[in-house]
C-alpha cells in the first residue's frame, strides 16, 4: 500500500515538467472557445466531455465553419483514433481492473500518459506499481488541463481581435507534427497529406480533411512496397 | 438557444465517442490481440496524416478559405516555428515564436 502511494506521487512528480507544453495549449483552447462567442460554462462542459486537446481545437474551426454535426463528429474520432493505440498498450495492466477504475482510467488516458508510461523503466516494473503510477500521471494531467483551460477563459476575454491568437492553433499542431515526423515514410504522409487538404479543400462538408487524411495513410502504406518493387525491377 | 442545444448534442456525442475510443482495447482484453498487431503499422501513419490536413490549409490560406488568399507573413512564421519545433519538444516554443514572427512581419509592414 505504501510502495503503491509511493508510485502515485512519482507519477505526479513526472508529470511537473510536461505542464509547460499543457498549460498554453489549454490556454489557447479556453481562450479561442470562448472567442468563438461561446459561454465560459459551455467550454468547461466541452473540455470535460472531450478531454482531448487536440480534437477540441478541431472542433473549433469546424463549427466556426458550419460544418454539419456529422462531418465534425468524424473528424474529431479520426482524431482521437491515436487513443486506440494507447488503450491497446494499456489493455494488459487496466484490463482486469474492476469497472470503475477500468472506466475512470480510461477516460483520463492522454498523449502525455503514454509517452511517460511507456518507457522502459515504467515497462520493468510490476502490474500493481504500474497502475499506481499511470493514475499518478493521469490524474495530475487531467487537474493541469482543467485549470488551464479555465484560465484561458478568464483571460481570453480580454484579449484583442487583431492579435490573430486563433493562428496559434495551426502553429500548435504544426509543432506537433513535426515532433512526430520520426521517419521519411512519416514525411511523405504527411506531405500527401497535406497536399491533399490544400486540393480538396473546397469540397463540400469539409470533407476534404477526410479524403486529405485517407490519401495519406494509404500512400504511406502502399508506396513503399510499390517503390520496393520499382527498385527489384530495375 | 436551439443552437447551443445542438453544441452540446455534439459534445455530448464526441466526448461518448472518445470515451469508447480510449477504453475499446482496455475493455476486449485479451480478444483482441491480433487486430492490434495487423493495424499497428497503419495506425502509427495516422497522426502526420491528421496533423499536416488539420494545419497546412490553415497556414497557406488565410480565413475564409473560400477567398483562396495566400498570406506569405503565416508561411514565414510557420517556417519559424517548424525551426525551433525541429530543437523543442515542447509545443509552447515553436507556437510562440511562430506568433512574435507573424507580429513583427505585420508591425513592421503597417
Amino acid at each position: 500500500m505504501k510502495d503503491d502511494r509511493k508510485q502515485f506521487w512519482l507519477g505526479v512528480r513526472d508529470l511537473l515538467p510536461l505542464m509547460s507544453g499543457v498549460l498554453p495549449f489549454g490556454l489557447i483552447t479556453g481562450a479561442t472557445g470562448m472567442s468563438l462567442g461561446m459561454d465560459p460554462g459551455m467550454v468547461v462542459g466541452m473540455t470535460a466531455l472531450f478531454f482531448a486537446g487536440s480534437a477540441q481545437l478541431a472542433a473549433y474551426s469546424l463549427i466556426q465553419d458550419n460544418a454539419p454535426f456529422i462531418i465534425i463528429v468524424a473528424t474529431t474520432m479520426v482524431i482521437n483514433l491515436r487513443f486506440a493505440i494507447y488503450s491497446a498498450s494499456f489493455a494488459p495492466i487496466l484490463g482486469p481492473l474492476p469497472k470503475r477504475y477500468r472506466f475512470s482510467l480510461a477516460y483520463i488516458l492522454s498523449d502525455q500518459v503514454y509517452g511517460l508510461c511507456s518507457m522502459p523503466v515504467q515497462m520493468a516494473k510490476n502490474r500493481s506499481e504500474r497502475i499506481w503510477y499511470l493514475a499518478g500521471v493521469a490524474l495530475a494531467l487531467y487537474v493541469t488541463w482543467m485549470i488551464s483551460v479555465i484560465l484561458g477563459i478568464v483571460l481570453g476575454a480580454g484579449i484583442p481581435a487583431h492579435w490573430s491568437l486563433e493562428f496559434t492553433i495551426p502553429l500548435a499542431f504544426l509543432a506537433m507534427l513535426v515532433t512526430t515526423i520520426t521517419s521519411r515514410l512519416l514525411l511523405m504522409v504527411a506531405v500527401i497529406s497535406g497536399c491533399c487538404a490544400i486540393a480538396f479543400q473546397l469540397l463540400p462538408f469539409n470533407s476534404g480533411f477526410i479524403v486529405a487524411v485517407v490519401a495519406g495513410v494509404l500512400g504511406g502504406w502502399l508506396l513503399p512496397g510499390w517503390l520496393k518493387m520499382r527498385g527489384t525491377h530495375e | 438557444m436551439s443552437d447551443n442545444l445542438q453544441l452540446w448534442l455534439l459534445f455530448v456525442a464526441v466526448g461518448l465517442g472518445t470515451f469508447l475510443i480510449r477504453l475499446s482495447f482496455i475493455q476486449f482484453h485479451g480478444s483482441a490481440e491480433a487486430l492490434i498487431a495487423r493495424s499497428k503499422h497503419v495506425l502509427t501513419l495516422l497522426p502526420p496524416a491528421i496533423l499536416a490536413a488539420l494545419c497546412i490549409p490553415a497556414i497557406v490560406f488565410t480565413r475564409p478559405l473560400t477567398a483562396y488568399q495566400p498570406d506569405y507573413f503565416q508561411w514565414i512564421a510557420a517556417l519559424i516555428a517548424i525551426l525551433i519545433a525541429r530543437f523543442s519538444r515542447s509545443v509552447f516554443w515553436p507556437v510562440a515564436g511562430g506568433m512574435i514572427c507573424l507580429w513583427l512581419l505585420r508591425y513592421l509592414t503597417s
